[in-house]
């Protein structure tokens, strides 16, 4: 069914002008004695002590990198410090009005964020629950920890030395830290205080930040997301991305009942004027107040405001009156928090993009000794009181830092796969058995009602290959899969572009959209790197997800999202966070360049994710169900060539029923015992021509496995094969250097090095751009190339003059760059 | 005179489609142009029109039946 969003032509060609929202510039002006009366003192009192630990804390680290040692500590850090010296009225602000079940995600330069979230969530926690929290991390460890190494007399005071501990002992990279020293300064997140991880990656907590809203408002959770990163960011295209993903229209017009509203995210821009040494305002940006680019995302423009980030109390009552928005369905917000980082970009920074007449400028709003002094003058402390308290942060922070110093190191040589093994859980969800709400029936789906009609299996009564319209094809196969699961799994939500009405550019999703209501099935913009993204949050917030990149060939839009955040946030986290994501990715034919390539080296190279890449409607179906069962991140690739391809190996055709196939296991699709082919995705269907032929024409049986998956691959199977035929050769369409048949080959030449009787033997796709539809034979791997090996190399005494067209001197190609 | 309702050619590869459903039945009036019936293929769903005003005389291939490209689907009087 179409979507009932008229285009009307006599509304748009009207004549007319756009107007926009007034964005408030620095608004807030609450006297400080209405403050004081209205928070009391001991929070007033407090949020001077949090930006002071704040700033001690990273005066601890600039120190270390610095100096080598910090008061009389002496230790050699060598992981970054980004410190947001300066800063600490927009972290400590923003905390003040979060509650405990607000999820903050930040940036390279969020220890103060980090720490002031913890500080706040800490404040407002009950004793029992605090208490609670600490016992059940890593079974109580890091509490035993640091109780006795920092002896406390509440538990308020010893959940402040846990969260300072813990976050120093993962910058420190031990193995106390809270992500077990795999994640560090920039990394690092302690979910149950609200802080959600930190990220080395400008601006890539937006698209995060994004999908885990997402989540909170799939979930019904009164509690909201901030994406914490700095003006720089502006400049990073997923941070745009992931602001319109956050304000798309549908949330309000098509999304219905609970469902219905924007996404309660604030996009939370820690404004400090400068971008490493390049200047946002005036050198780098376009924009004059950050705020402004707001006005190009939604006609609300984000109810955006420009705030002053060195007063604590403006940053807080900002973000209060945006939380309130947000959770009342009007979202996304965004906030342009103005601050100065008074210290370096990092300890190596010379400060030679700015003068010392514009620091000393700066030194009069320093937000400590600003509110210091106000504190002072309202009469709520003395200036002793002040030093006091200066005092005893410093003594709590060297404390904190004498025993995080003192702390055990991750002991990798005592066990050498440690690291490795915390990427993946390997744990497979049983699919839940509860009712979820459908639009209609299942078979209110005339696809669904069509496949039930078809053949199980390919093959006709009289031997013919059936049509498909008449068997169960690759793409039904993953249908009934994905349907199976969205049927029975209410936190598994699927998107991309067109993945709705369209069903998705190749029809797997057709008829979805007569069932699935749009808060679990929707069309997301053209926009990849938000795509991924979003799913890398929504699942870290518990749900789980099922992405579609059209092609394959837009994985390059999506990089740093597939490959820096949905690989290795599992890993980074020593675990603690599951990433239940699938993406599908199809591989193309027929378009040339951009649209054909077989990209699975690139995802295979990348520790963290599983890769899938079936030939078959069974093992399609089969394989989709793993994973979507799985805990851990998948890249799912399908065939474009083969969606149409009917079930021609099993004899029962696909089963009509739910099943897994695990993943990781080659499968012998024709046995032989001649020569090991091993065939990577459709490569399968010209490996079994050749398999025929060579049978027919010269008695010589192909032992054809087709491969399956990459990540993981049990080798096991196919070194048994090679010891029965002692010739190997690995079939792929990715082009052939760099390509994961080159690994597979490299390793089997050792792994069965003595049953080989020839050299093993790599065919895939040359060295060049995937040219046009009629060009493609002379490019993907052809039976007579398997053919023309076969005989050549491993069977000469067959003497075949069979040739392919690839007679071309490999060596001087390399040579040449090809 | 009549006019037959023929299964169209849907892109250079797809063969057959199936009958979804026809929202039209025989001895029904039906204008050039009004949705007559709905097809699928493995990849797409779409609806035909009627191509003349008239009565319509017969469905020769009824839902769920599988036509191929060029084949006769249903006829209609016109009046």
């Amino acid at each position: 069914m179409p979507k009932s969003i008229p285009v009307d032509p006599q509304a748009f060609q009207r004549a007319g002008e756009l107007s926009f929202p007034r964005i408030p510039l620095h608004a807030y002006d609450r006297p400080f004695a209405t403050e004081l009366a209205a928070r009391g003192t001991k929070q007033m009192v407090d949020i001077l002590r949090h930006m002071m630990l704040v700033r001690e804390f990273e005066t601890m680290l600039g120190s270390f990198k610095a100096k080598g040692a910090y008061a009389d500590i002496s230790y050699v850090y060598k992981g970054p410090a980004h410190l947001s010296l300066g800063q600490e009225g927009a972290a400590v602000g923003a905390a003040l009005a979060l509650e405990p079940a607000d999820h903050i995600f930040g940036s390279h330069r969020s220890h103060g964020e980090f720490i002031a979230k913890g500080l706040s969530a800490i404040a407002q926690l009950p004793a029992a629950e605090l208490r609670q929290i600490m016992e059940q991390h890593r079974g109580g460890a890091l509490l035993r920890m640091v109780e006795a190494q920092l002896p406390a007399t509440t538990v308020t005071s010893t959940a402040e030395n846990v969260l300072l501990f813990g976050l120093l002992a993962e910058i420190f990279m031990k193995a106390d830290g809270f992500n077990g020293g795999m994640g560090g300064s920039m990394h690092a997140f302690f979910t149950p205080f609200g802080a959600y991880p930190n990220n080395a990656i400008v601006g890539a907590s937006a698209g995060i930040a994004t999908g885990a809203a997402l989540r909170k408002k799939l979930a019904n959770e009164a509690s909201i997301t901030v994406s914490m990163s700095g003006d720089g960011s502006t400049g990073c295209g997923p941070v745009f991305e992931a602001m319109n993903f956050a304000a798309m229209a549908q949330y309000g017009t098509l999304w219905t009942d609970a469902r219905k509203g924007g996404l309660p995210v604030l996009f939370f821009f820690s404004n400090n004027f400068y971008a490493m040494g390049g200047q946002t305002i005036g050198e780098t940006m376009g924009w004059d107040r950050l705020s402004r680019i707001a006005a190009a995302v939604n006609p609300q423009a984000m109810h955006a405001e420009t705030v002053d980030g060195t007063n604590p109390l403006a940053v807080a009552d900002a973000v209060a009156r945006k939380r309130t928005l947000l959770l009342d369905g009007k979202g996304p917000a965004l906030l342009d928090v103005e601050c100065y980082r008074s210290g370096g970009h990092s300890t190596t920074d010379a400060n030679a993009y700015r003068t010392r007449e514009e620091l000393a400028l700066w030194e009069a709003h320093d937000p400590i000794a600003k509110f210091a002094a106000q504190l002072v003058a309202a009469g709520v402390m003395n200036q002793q009181d002040v030093d006091a308290m200066t005092a005893a942060v410093a003594a709590s922070i060297a404390a904190v830092t004498r025993a995080a110093a003192a702390a055990a190191a991750v002991d990798v040589p005592a066990d050498p796969t440690l690291i490795g093994r915390l990427m993946f859980s390997h744990e497979e969800i049983a699919v839940p058995t509860g009712e979820v709400k459908l639009l209609a029936a299942p078979d209110a789906a005339a696809r669904i009602r069509q496949d039930a009609k078809k053949a199980r299996h390919g093959i006709g009564p009289d031997g013919q290959r059936l049509s498909a319209m008449r068997a169960i094809t690759y793409r039904d196969g993953l249908f009934e899969a994905i349907l199976h699961h969205m049927m029975h799994d209410e936190r598994l939500i699927a998107y991309g572009e067109e993945c709705r009405e369209w069903g998705g550019a190749f029809g797997v999703y057709r008829g979805l959209s007569d069932i699935l209501p749009y808060d679990r099935l929707f069309n997301s913009p053209i926009s990849e790197a938000a795509i991924v993204a979003t799913a890398v949050g929504h699942a870290l917030e518990g749900g789980r997800t099922l992405i579609e990149l059209m092609y394959g060939d837009f994985i390059g839009r999506a990089g740093d999202e597939i490959f820096n955040q949905m690989a290795k946030w599992q890993a980074m986290s020593a675990g603690i966070l599951k990433l239940p994501v699938v993406l599908r990715c199809s591989v193309g034919s027929k378009y040339g360049a951009q649209h054909s390539q077989d990209w699975t080296a690139l995802v295979a190279h990348i520790p963290g994710l599983k890769v899938l890449y079936p030939a078959t409607p069974h093992d399609a179906k089969g394989l989709m169900a793993s994973a979507l069962s799985s805990e851990d991140p998948v890249v799912f690739f399908e065939s474009q060539r083969l969606y149409d391809t009917v079930e021609i190996f099993k004899p029962d055709g696909v089963p009509p029923d739910y099943y897994r196939i695990p993943m990781g296991e080659p499968d012998v699709k024709r046995e032989g015992k001649h020569a090991t082919v091993l065939t990577i995705g459709p490569s399968l269907y010209p490996a079994l021509a050749a398999a025929q032929e060579l049978e027919e024409a010269h008695g010589l049986s192909l032992e054809v496995i087709d491969a399956r998956s990459l990540v993981p691959f049990n080798y096991d199977p196919v070194i048994r094969s090679i010891a029965k035929t002692g010739h190997l050769l690995v079939v792929t369409e990715a082009s052939e250097r760099g390509s994961f048949a080159m690994t597979l080959a490299a390793n089997l030449t050792r792994f069965a090095f003595g049953s080989l009787k020839s050299a093993p033997r790599v065919l895939g796709s040359p060295n060049w751009i995937v040219p046009g539809a009629e060009m493609e034979t002379s490019y993907f791997p052809q039976a007579d190339d398997i053919i023309e090996i076969v005989t050549s190399q491993f069977h000469p005494d067959t003497h075949s003059n069979r040739r392919g067209i690839r007679n071309w001197d490999d060596r001087d190609l390399a040579r040449k760059g090809l | 005179m009549s006019t037959d309702v023929v299964m169209p050619q849907l892109g250079n590869e797809i063969t057959e489609a199936q009958i979804d459903y026809w929202s039209k039945s025989p001895g029904d009036k039906v204008e050039k142009g009004e949705m007559l019936l709905t097809i699928t293929t493995p990849k797409l769903t779409m609806e035909i029109e009627a191509p003349a005003s008239g009565t319509l005389r017969e469905i020769r291939v009824p839902a769920d039946e599988i036509a191929s490209v060029g084949d006769v689907l249903a006829v209609i009087d016109q009046a």
